[in-house]
């Protein structure tokens, strides 16, 4: 078995457009274009992008909540892109998601002893009365929640406990890879810090690994072994996380870097204001994607769509101009 | 000191609900200079807004109410004033910008015509033509490109950052005195972020206008605010300039509050420790504790904080402009 636990190959994700009179295919948007990384065992990969990047078309489309148009995408040494609803859903087992909105991700309706119930009930976990509630308070122990929750529904709790209880349900079902999609977005700075340290303890008692989706650059790079940056449905860089952070290679990520305003008042470093939007996923421009932004373009990125820089190396990304 | 224009003096706002009356806003005082900008920092809940809401005489009544506290305005008593006067400040004097700007603007009028309708409602005296050559200069001093095309759009055929520029063209169309941001760039991605500052860091110069920028991001405010104003439970618990409040916080939580973001630190290789944390949650308004609001989070807890001489309030603390609300302030 190889020190990865999971490798997506070329991974594409396209949507149609549809339009006119009966509703014909008028085009498509390139939501995930050709994406390729791998996570090693209990690492943690950190995906960033502004929103329609594509970053969480890329984290469904491995658990395959998303049907991804092409390419492949190894689990445990297996591709699982063919699997059937069957086989998908042992794999499911180990493959589990944190969503962003603690809100909205709870059913209001069910206490949250049936809700860490259902995953197990699903998966034939822990049969019989007394082992399963056993595991319910092992798991709400595990997110510091007091055991009495068990009773609760969730309106009850703040936005920081609901997000608890989601890593709990979660965790049920002991899985391997966890894709948390934004799973601090949503909550205060105070609260925020208290659920990135628990995801970091998590992952370091049960060996999990992690995709962490979030547009906080800096919760990012706390959490993360390597970055992956994200820009119109393109993966434009990836490196070790200091590394990034430290010798960003593509314009857009120096530009992303540089935009996070810093809690300090000593030492505010020049700051490259970005020219315009995002463009249109529906009709990017040609050659390289960011070249309508880009201070660095030259004739060939208007042209050409430039090629991962090298296929091995930690260090990858995509420009035609890189900083040195 | 001159260039005052607005100034909040120990206000509070109450809100009647079926558990009993809460006090959102309790006891806030702070001032608002020509030119300068004041930040309003806190976590949900803490008040920031609805301070807001009670300078733009926008408090829901029922059941909310400025139970007390004045609120002057170049001199004049805004909470006094009837409302056909407040009517004619709000909007024209003092403007406001909120955080949604895909829920602020109506979505079935053109933006050329919300912008005119502030200038009809406010300057009546300016022609039809006018008003319109008026709303595709704000367009362009916001800089969105070919405004002469885009005064004629509809808000879901721009994204995120243009609205928020439209917004801020209303806001600024009459010239006021005074804006408040609410949490502006909360929905904006990082780089569109970065554009939305710099251009109110720009019109702000240009324009001269004092502004209250309310978020819940200390680095949106290290880059921005002159000074600073930190909320918690309602009430103010440190104020004073940028420099001093990030470099010699004296609150516990306002120490708490910057310890618990990551620190970018591109140099460090090595795995980091852990995040500080502040304990526990943000209690109810509805179950505060006697004594200092923040005292079953802090670390620096004494029996004084817990009601024996009362609640904390605002004292100077060391360095000029600078107050604390708190029994045992760190140095």
């Amino acid at each position: 078995m190889s020190e990865y636990l999971i490798e997506v190959k070329d991974l594409c994700k396209t949507f149609p457009i549809k339009g006119g009179l009966f509703g014909r295919e008028v085009g498509a948007v390139k939501a995930v274009n050709n994406v390729s990384f791998k996570i090693k065992k209990g690492e943690t990969l950190g995906l960033v992008g502004e929103s329609g990047c594509g970053k969480t078309t890329l984290g469904r489309s491995i658990l395959r909540l998303i049907e991804p148009s092409s390419g492949e995408i190894i689990f445990n040494g297996q591709n699982i892109v063919n699997y059937s609803p069957a086989e998908m859903r042992a794999v499911r087992r180990k493959m589990q998601i944190i969503f962003q909105d603690p809100y909205a991700s709870l059913n209001p309706r069910m206490t949250v002893g049936d809700i860490l119930a259902e995953p197990m009930e699903i998966h034939g976990l822990h049969i019989g009365k007394d082992q399963r509630k056993a595991r319910m308070l092992e798991l709400l122990n595990q997110v510091q929640l007091p055991a009495d929750a068990l009773n609760k529904y969730p309106h009850e709790f703040s936005g920081g406990q609901r997000q608890r209880i989601c890593i709990a349900r979660a965790l049920a079902v002991e899985p391997e890879f966890i894709v948390c999609d934004e799973p601090v977005s949503a909550l205060d700075v105070s609260v925020q810090a208290q659920v990135v340290n628990l995801l970091m303890d998590l992952q370091r008692d049960l060996g999990l690994t992690f995709l962490f989706i979030a547009h906080d650059l800096k919760v990012v790079e706390y959490i993360s072994n390597k970055v992956a940056v994200m820009y119109l449905g393109n993966m434009v860089e990836i490196a070790e996380s200091s590394e990034l952070y430290g010798h960003a290679k593509h314009p857009y990520t120096k530009a992303l870097f540089s935009a996070i305003p810093h809690a300090s008042t000593k030492g505010r470093a020049g700051r490259i204001i970005l020219e315009g939007d995002i463009p249109s996923p529906m009709n990017p421009p040609a050659g390289c994607h960011f070249n309508p932004r880009c201070w660095n373009a030259t004739e060939e990125c208007r042209v050409n769509f430039p090629p991962i820089s090298s296929q091995s190396g930690t260090h990858q990304y995509r420009c035609y101009n890189p900083i040195k | 000191m001159a260039g005052k224009v607005l100034e909040v003096k120990d206000l509070v706002v109450e809100f009647r609900t079926d558990r009993g009356t809460v006090k959102a806003v309790n006891g806030v005082n702070f001032d608002v200079f020509k030119g300068k900008t004041v930040g309003i920092v806190g976590e949900s809940g803490s008040g920031k807004s609805v301070t807001a809401l009670a300078i733009m005489g926008l408090i829901p009544n029922p059941p909310g109410r400025i139970a007390n506290g004045k609120i002057f305005f170049n001199g004049k008593s805004l909470v006094d004033m009837p409302a056909s006067e407040m009517r004619k400040i709000r909007g024209n004097k003092i403007a406001m910008i909120f955080q949604e700007p895909m829920t602020s603007l109506n979505p079935v009028f053109t933006i050329g015509n919300q912008i005119e309708e502030v200038i009809e409602l406010h300057q009546p005296h300016l022609s039809r033509s006018q008003r319109t050559a008026k709303a595709i200069d704000m367009l362009r001093l916001v800089g969105i490109p070919s405004p002469d095309k885009r005064v004629n759009e509809y808000p879901h055929q721009l994204s995120g950052g243009m609205r928020q520029r439209v917004m801020i063209a209303i806001a600024l169309s009459c010239e006021p005195d005074v804006l408040i941001a609410d949490e502006p760039t909360t929905a904006l991605d990082v780089t569109i972020q970065a554009q939305i500052l710099e251009l109110m860091k720009k019109l702000q110069k240009e324009l001269g206008m004092g502004i209250i920028l309310i978020t819940h991001d200390l680095g949106v405010v290290a880059e921005t605010c002159d000074t600073v104003a930190v909320m918690y439970c309602g009430q103010i618990v440190e104020s004073a300039d940028v420099d001093t409040l990030f470099n010699h916080p004296a609150h516990p939580y306002t120490k708490g509050l910057m310890d618990s973001i990551p620190s970018f630190d591109s140099t460090s290789g090595h795995k980091k420790e852990r995040l500080q944390t502040i304990e526990g949650m943000v209690p109810s308004l509805f179950d505060l504790p006697n004594g200092c609001n923040f005292q079953d989070r802090c670390s620096k807890v004494t029996d004084a904080c817990r009601g024996i001489n009362g609640d904390p309030v605002l004292k100077p603390s060391k360095g000029e402009g600078h107050y604390v609300a708190c029994y045992n302030p760190l140095n």
